[in-house]
């Protein structure tokens, strides 16, 4: 009877239909687009005299077989500006959340109706007051039935002390964690579920970030004021359990994805160095620089990683000299550098889909940071990738459509709403489904 | 019962004991749950307590919860093929009645509710004859909706989303396109906890209940005093 039973499950599992995964940076709480992305969503900063002016979400198409390939499809402007910058969607993936730098205004769009034109459904203007004076929501994180989001700086003294903050998927604010004291800032936050383990790293605070740059980095004391640390967390319980030193602000985090890897890298900016997370056979983390990103002497600026899913390659962007780095990682350790491409004349976000096939890059940092004159470059560049080289696929010049300053990406997908395709999180083997020491 | 009808209702709890038999066989611990009562599990959101079929036809309500009591909510559906979504959390809920079973006074404190998101085939028979496969040994109540109108309104307020299959010609699958979660709720009827069936583990669902529970309670006297 037990083989008979096992059988007629391993049956339908062979007749499920074909599920999305994830795009590799996403929360392991969120259905995936595993094949072909249609569109990309592109948070966007309003530039003044530049089209309306405002921060938006521009939609661009990103399937060949698609009419509008490389062209925009929609853009949604939210009125004003309000340093627009990473986002992240619900973890049913119906609804795009955006946050603001600079006032921390959360824009909330639904991209399930017409994933092609989104709309902008609400817009919550409470986040500070909310939180208990939490500034600048940085990274959207899916949880389930909520957004995990971290701030960057607060109310008090715009400096970098900071908090996470969660609000229910319906928009209403849940509870507000203040980083440990002995690593206050914050800037990104990855969960590993089947460790039970958070991952923060930590930025600089709003007196910093608004900043025209070539001032801020004649401030000596305004520059002693970035974040030098990383911070492990038992997520369940929401509480930090080790501090590392990460000298330069550490900014990005990516897990490795595959079974049994368990680790995650980040970049430090100002250093320029790589640097893995380990978990130690004691369970227990190690925070390690790993490697050098370019010359750090010439500070190029990394800014934005991508990590693909089978754990082999990592995209490095660094801002100042514009280029992207493709370290080898398959040993986690000790990275290779196997190519260093110009992509343009300032260069920030790097996504990737699924397969590792494409790769999207933007060029805006922040609107105070950016480049000026004829550096100053906007655009979106798409680029197929064959694990050798990066050839470009499609570009997109942002000033010259009028939209802004582009910076941080998400993919959408017409079949996922359709109920073409099978929702499912991260997890694709028992490999995946959380280990737990099981008594009490 | 004819044979395919059978084959029908087996397959899910085939593939609930596969979820089961794997999370059972994991070679090693990779983390320990935090204790119960160490960490706060603030409200989430509200839910109403709405009125569904029993296996009997009867109509009773979602979570009819006493003071002192909490519910642990999953929907799924039973003709579900995703090993990590309806199996599993019908194979984690299975694991939680039995650990309830042995601690009663625990038990008292706790119910279970699976309800189907798939009233037209998740019949109160066919929830009747889900139940009789499972066993519960405690207070798990196994519920399904009269019809699809009368669901909807339920999944709107927990945020399940469910969405019909279709094929390249836009027929339907039969299958339905979803993301199976979970839910911790208090006799309040708030949200004190969402879970991913992908990452779900009897053992924090367990904590989890008792650190409400442990806050409940706490607050009770306070509550009665203030007023």
């Amino acid at each position: 009877m037990w083989e008979r039973l096992v059988l007629f499950a391993l049956l339908f599992f062979c007749l499920a239909p074909p599920t999305l995964a994830d795009e590799p940076c996403q929360s392991p709480y969120l259905p995936k687009v595993t094949g072909q992305e249609d569109f990309v969503y592109v948070f966007t900063l309003g530039v003044e005299g530049m089209g309306d002016g405002s921060d938006k979400l521009v939609t661009v198409g990103a399937n060949p077989s698609r009419p509008d390939y490389g062209k925009v499809v929609s853009s949604v402007s939210v009125g004003g500006r309000h340093e627009v910058h990473h986002g992240g969607f619900t973890d049913d993936r119906r609804e795009l959340w955006m946050g603001g730098l600079d006032d921390s205004a959360i824009f909330v769009f639904d991209v399930a109706t017409d994933p092609a034109k989104p709309k902008l459904v609400k817009t919550i203007t409470t986040f500070t007051k909310d939180s208990g004076g939490v500034v600048g929501p940085h990274t959207f994180y899916a949880l389930p039935g909520r957004m995990l989001i971290s701030g960057l700086s607060n109310a008090k003294d715009d400096g970098g002390k900071t908090a996470l903050v969660e609000y229910s998927n319906q928009g209403k604010f849940v509870r507000t964690i203040w980083m440990p004291e002995a690593a206050p800032y914050g800037y990104d936050v990855r969960v590993s579920a089947n460790l039970n383990r958070m991952v923060t790293s930590s930025f600089t605070g709003r007196a910093n970030y608004m900043r025209k740059l070539p001032e801020l980095m004649g401030d000596a004391e305004a520059m002693k004021r970035f974040g030098n640390t990383m911070v492990v967390w038992d997520y369940h319980a929401r509480k930090p359990l080790q501090t590392f030193a990460v000298p330069g602000a550490p900014l990005e985090i990516r897990w490795a994805l595959a079974p049994q890897h368990y680790y995650a890298f980040s970049s430090s900016a100002l250093t320029s160095k790589l640097w893995g997370v380990f978990r130690k056979d004691d369970g227990t983390f190690e925070a390690l620089e790993i490697a050098p990103i370019g010359d750090p002497l010439k500070g190029p600026l990394p800014v934005d990683i991508s990590l693909s899913t089978d754990d082999h390659f990592l995209f490095v962007d660094s801002f100042m000299d514009g280029t992207a780095r493709v370290f080898d990682v398959s040993q986690p350790r000790a990275p290779v550098l196997v190519l260093e491409q110009k992509i343009g004349s300032q260069l920030n976000m790097v996504s990737q889909s699924w397969d590792g096939k494409r790769l999207y890059f933007t060029s805006s940092l922040l609107s105070n940071w950016d480049k000026t004159g004829a550096d100053d470059e906007q655009f979106l560049k798409a680029f197929n990738w064959d694990g050798k080289t990066l050839a470009p696929a499609f570009a997109i010049d942002f000033k010259a459509a009028k939209l802004g300053r582009p910076h941080q990406m998400n993919f959408g997908s017409v079949d996922f709403y359709r109920g073409r395709v099978a929702a499912r999180p991260s997890p694709a083997s028992p490999e995946d489904v959380p280990r737990v020491a099981e008594g009490g | 019962m004819g044979r395919r009808m059978a084959r029908r209702l087996l397959a899910p709890l085939a593939a609930a004991l596969l979820g089961a038999f794997s999370v059972a066989h994991a070679d090693s611990a990779l983390f320990t749950p935090p204790a119960p009562g160490t960490y706060e599990l603030p409200p989430i959101q509200h839910v109403a307590d709405y009125e569904l079929l029993d296996p009997h036809g009867a109509r009773v309500r979602l979570l009819g919860l006493a003071p002192g009591q909490v519910a642990l909510v999953s929907f799924v559906y039973q003709r579900c093929t995703d090993g990590s979504a309806c199996p599993a959390a019908l194979a984690t809920w299975k694991r939680v009645d039995e650990a309830l079973a042995a601690r009663p006074a625990l038990a008292r404190h706790v119910r279970l509710v699976t309800v189907s998101f798939d009233p037209a085939n998740d019949t109160p028979e066919r929830m009747a004859e889900l139940a009789r496969h499972l066993r519960p040994r405690g207070d798990w109540r196994f519920l399904t909706a009269p019809n699809e109108a009368e669901l909807r309104p339920v999944l709107a307020d927990y945020g399940q989303d469910v969405l019909p299959l279709v094929g390249a010609g836009g027929e339907r699958l039969g299958l339905l396109q979803h993301l199976t979660k979970a839910f911790l709720v208090d006799e309040h009827g708030d949200v004190r906890g969402i879970y991913g069936s992908g990452f779900l583990s009897a053992q924090i669902l367990l904590n989890d209940a008792q650190t409400v529970l442990a806050a409940e309670s706490a607050a009770r006297p306070r509550t009665a005093a203030s007023r």
